[in-house]
């Protein structure tokens, strides 16, 4: 049972990094605009890059 | 890239699909295979696309783009006071928010990002589907708002400069944060729930050592929670006791800091229970339960602000109108009574003027409730907020910015939404002194439990903090008020004071005045029977004198005869007529009674008689009767279903009227009514309510205004009916705009289920107090259980007034506007970020 002792903590860090993910992509708009980027991902630029 | 043949047929334009003329000579190689065009703009635009890269743009389109309006590009191109809208962020570029006309699909968002972003200058582009709002941050020394106004009018949108509103901002910050509080209290609450579980099952105990470990996870868990998630509680407690207001984040706050100091000390001291599980979980309900608060406010309020949002902020100027044609793009609000605008077709009307110039019709659904535009030729009034559909119109300003009365509207709207109703204040009042009673409970029961069992102690207070939910009292009822005021909102129907929903609640009694009420006020002359030597043509001339200048119906028809008589010595006699002297003579125009008094002869009022429904007007001299004019009204289609349904509802519904009592009982037998009272003037129609009232009844009275004001001003609630124009003289609690009774109907019944749900929500809330805090007291109750059981509560109540919101899909509102066809109107009436929450 000694793996707790990894395992435990490891899923407060998992979790804490979750957090933060979940927070950058609320700050960075993510959940502002639910409609666009669904029919942005069909669009593609016919020039190559 | 592929082409459509469709597109490409050479009949119709590639780009916009408008038919081409014969032969057309504007082409143009677009992929493989040669497009025709219907004019040299399509041209270029499409080779604008072209040399972007971006032709898919015509692949990927799902409706030809729309036509061109007339005009519209030198307006983008001349908007000039750029400064007002650029600001300047801290790494010394320059943002600016646009609103995009003209997209239609994903490609459109596509086209313009892509296209902006290979602008010179430009840094970043973000464009917004839902809301129609693109997102610019360039550099100013290498370009200009002019610019990118005008690259983004060169592929066939239309740009303007938006304004983003103080308030918009912070309800977005708002959403955004409850959002990211409630998600992270939720996250922690799940892995903090893991760690407690085998403290639960386990029936040997745990290994102490195991148990630390997870204690300290579980506090390194709930420290976000506790500092980020809860702040809005600890910030709330703190400006209420500040205020010496305790509401319901006081027993909140003080419960989680006590469980939570509580449990750190058992962690650290390796002594005691901890309550981390109890802590996140609650924390995350509650925050639940505000977030779909949140959503509730947000969309009622959305219907409100959409009427005040209409207005267009610039407006395009001529200069030395009628002369020259100069123009100039001014804001809206600075322009002077007297000014000259030009309003393109498609555009909205800026300013509140008189069309000088140009036959259109217009569209005035936000004013008048009325979706159907109405034909507007020279002279006509045109109202700011109204859609200009057809044509160019060119209109003398008679007032803008916030003289406009749709600036009056928002006004109106805006001071009942700051005035708070009785029920609310009663609401906060009764949940301070609930607070207050909770927090002694709490105390005394945890001094009780400390002198019998001291380890009970502190589970027992804050159970009895975590468990009592006044959560009716704050949340809910401020909810359901909100939202029932943004279903009526959405039908024009507009509560101007704020115990209109309470009221309305209440009413047994309805009294319905007749004219512009049910029915439409549109009076027209449907006869004249001349008594003297003096023609029919010189009655209306007379009587169109006497009228020049009155609101009345009756004076409206008339003002659409020629009129070359002038009248002086007027004065107009309310509920009777109007009195004056014409030529020298002195004539009276009114009731018949009232009008033949002026002459010696007998007044047999037989003689003037009119065919049922008509309103028979008698014009006299001193010398003898002149003629009778007939005037006819036509019924209000949703009338009788209107009567029927206040009857089903259980109300009493009677009829007043100035006009005779022929015409009254044919219009009360048309809707069902069978108390009618004829012929009662103004300060009769107030004896009446008041004598209802006298009798106990709570009376609401309908009327359209200005007759009917000591009347409306008495009753219980009044709600006037009309369009905006006359808005700010009347003394109602309500304003339904446009002519649906069908929505008056609805306010009544919105405003039960308002009530009948807060009362629902309170007895909720009694039941639930009364059985959860002896419990709680006695120490049948976990922490975990008092914080589930709140929590709960809370849920079941907000989402109690959340079906109020629900209304409108029950009862829809008036056909929504298509986005299809209101160009600029569908753009402004934006989505609120708080959609993104859902």
């Amino acid at each position: 049972m000694d793996i707790l002792f990894l395992l435990i903590p490891l899923s407060v860090v998992l979790v804490l990094l979750i957090g933060a993910g979940f927070w950058w992509a609320a700050n960075n708009g993510q959940f502002d605009d639910l409609d666009g980027p669904a029919h942005r991902i069909l669009a593609d630029d016919d020039r190559p890059h | 890239m592929t082409s459509d043949a469709g597109v490409r047929d050479p009949a119709h334009c590639f780009h916009c699909g408008e038919p081409n003329p014969p032969r057309s000579p504007w082409r143009t190689t677009i992929g493989a295979a040669d497009a025709f065009f219907c004019c040299a703009g399509c041209v270029a635009v499409a080779q604008t696309i072209g040399a972007a890269g971006l032709s898919s743009f015509y692949a990927l389109r799902e409706h030809d783009s729309a036509q061109q309006r007339d005009g519209q590009s030198e307006l983008v191109t001349e908007a000039a006071c750029a400064s007002t809208w650029i600001r300047l962020g801290d790494d010394g570029l320059s943002e600016v928010a646009l609103l995009v006309d003209g997209m239609h699909c994903g490609a459109c968002v596509w086209l313009l990002e892509r296209f902006l972003q290979g602008q010179p200058g430009v840094r970043s582009a973000s464009v917004n589907f839902a809301t129609r709002r693109a997102q610019l941050r360039f550099s100013g020394s290498e370009t200009g708002l002019r610019e990118l106004l005008a690259a983004v009018a060169r592929i066939g949108y239309r740009a303007f400069p938006y304004d983003p509103r103080r308030r918009e901002a912070l309800v977005r910050r708002e959403s955004r944060s409850l959002l990211l509080r409630t998600s992270i209290a939720l996250l922690a609450m799940m892995q903090v729930m893991m760690f407690a579980v085998p403290a639960y099952v386990s029936t040997d105990g745990v290994d102490p050592e195991y148990q630390a470990l997870m204690n300290w996870a579980s506090l390194i868990l709930t420290l976000p929670v506790m500092l980020y998630s809860a702040a809005p509680f600890f910030v709330g407690a703190w400006r209420d006791l500040r205020m010496h207001r305790p509401g319901m984040d006081v027993p909140i706050a003080l419960g989680i800091a006590a469980a939570f100091s509580a449990s750190a000390y058992a962690t650290v001291t390796r002594n005691g229970a901890v309550y981390f599980d109890s802590v996140t979980m609650f924390v995350a309900l509650v925050l639940v339960a505000r977030l779909v608060e949140l959503r509730v406010r947000e969309t009622a309020g959305d219907a409100l602000e959409s009427i005040a949002r209409e207005m267009p902020r610039m407006a395009e100027r001529l200069d030395c109108y009628p002369g020259g044609r100069v123009r100039d793009m001014v804001p809206a609000a600075e322009l002077e009574p007297g000014a000259f605008v030009r309003i393109a077709a498609g555009a909205s009307v800026p300013v509140d003027g008189v069309i000088v110039e140009g036959r259109s019709s217009v569209e005035e659904a936000v004013l008048t409730g009325e979706s159907w535009p109405r034909a507007k030729a020279i002279g006509d009034a045109v109202m700011a907020g109204s859609v200009n559909r057809e044509s160019p119109l060119i209109v003398r300003v008679t007032a803008a910015g916030a003289s406009t009365t749709l600036a009056a509207l928002s006004r109106l709207v805006e001071r009942a939404a700051n005035e708070r109703p009785r029920i609310a204040r009663l609401s906060d009042h009764a949940a301070s002194v609930f607070v207050v009673a909770l927090l002694a409970v709490a105390a005394i029961s945890g001094a009780a439990w400390w002198t019998i069992d001291p380890s009970r102690a502190l589970p027992v207070a804050f159970a009895v903090l975590v468990v009592s939910c006044p959560c009716a009292l704050s949340l809910a009822t401020p909810a359901a008020l909100a939202a029932a005021a943004g279903a009526m909102g959405r039908r024009h129907v507009l509560c101007v004071r704020p115990d209109v929903l309470e009221t309305l609640s209440r009413v047994t009694h309805v009294v319905l005045d007749k004219t512009g009420t049910l029915t439409t006020g549109d009076v027209h002359l449907t006869g004249i029977t001349c008594h003297g030597t003096t023609d029919a043509e010189a009655c209306k001339a007379i009587a169109g004198a006497l009228e020049q200048g009155a609101t009345h119906p009756i004076a409206r028809a008339l003002a659409l005869q020629p009129r070359d008589l002038a009248a002086q010595d007027i004065v107009a006699v309310p509920g009777c007529g109007v009195e004056g002297v014409v030529d020298g003579v002195r004539y009276r125009l009114g009731r018949p009674d009232w009008a033949a008094a002026i002459c010696a002869l007998p007044a047999s009022l037989d003689d003037v008689d009119g065919e049922g429904a008509e309103t028979v007007v008698l014009l006299a001299s001193d010398s003898g009767w002149i003629g009778s004019l007939r005037f006819g009204d036509t019924l209000r289609p949703s009338a009788r279903s209107l009567v029927t349904s206040l009857r089903t509802m259980g109300l009493r519904v009677s009829l007043v009227s100035g006009d005779r009592e022929s015409t009254v009982a044919q219009i009360a037998q048309a809707v069902g009514i069978d108390d009618q009272h004829a012929a009662t003037k103004p300060d009769a129609k107030r004896a009446f309510v008041a004598a209802l009232q006298a009798r106990g009844a709570v009376v609401a009275m309908i009327g359209d205004g200005l007759n009917d004001a000591p009347g409306l001003a008495r009753a219980d609630v009044s709600i006037a009916l009309g369009n905006a124009a006359a808005l700010t003289q009347w003394t109602a609690d309500a304003v339904m705009i446009g002519g649906d009774l069908a929505r008056i109907a609805f306010a009544f019944r919105a405003a039960r289920r308002t009530f009948r749900v807060i009362r629902e929500n309170l007895g909720w809330a009694l039941v639930y107090n009364l059985l959860a805090i002896p419990l709680a007291v006695s120490d049948h109750l976990s922490p975990l259980a008092a914080a589930v059981g709140m929590s709960v509560s809370s849920l079941v109540v907000v989402g109690n007034a959340w079906r109020l919101a629900g209304m409108n899909r029950i009862e829809p509102a008036d056909a929504p506007p298509s986005m299809a066809d209101a160009q600029w109107s569908s753009t402004v009436r934006y989505h609120a970020p708080s959609a993104a929450i859902t």
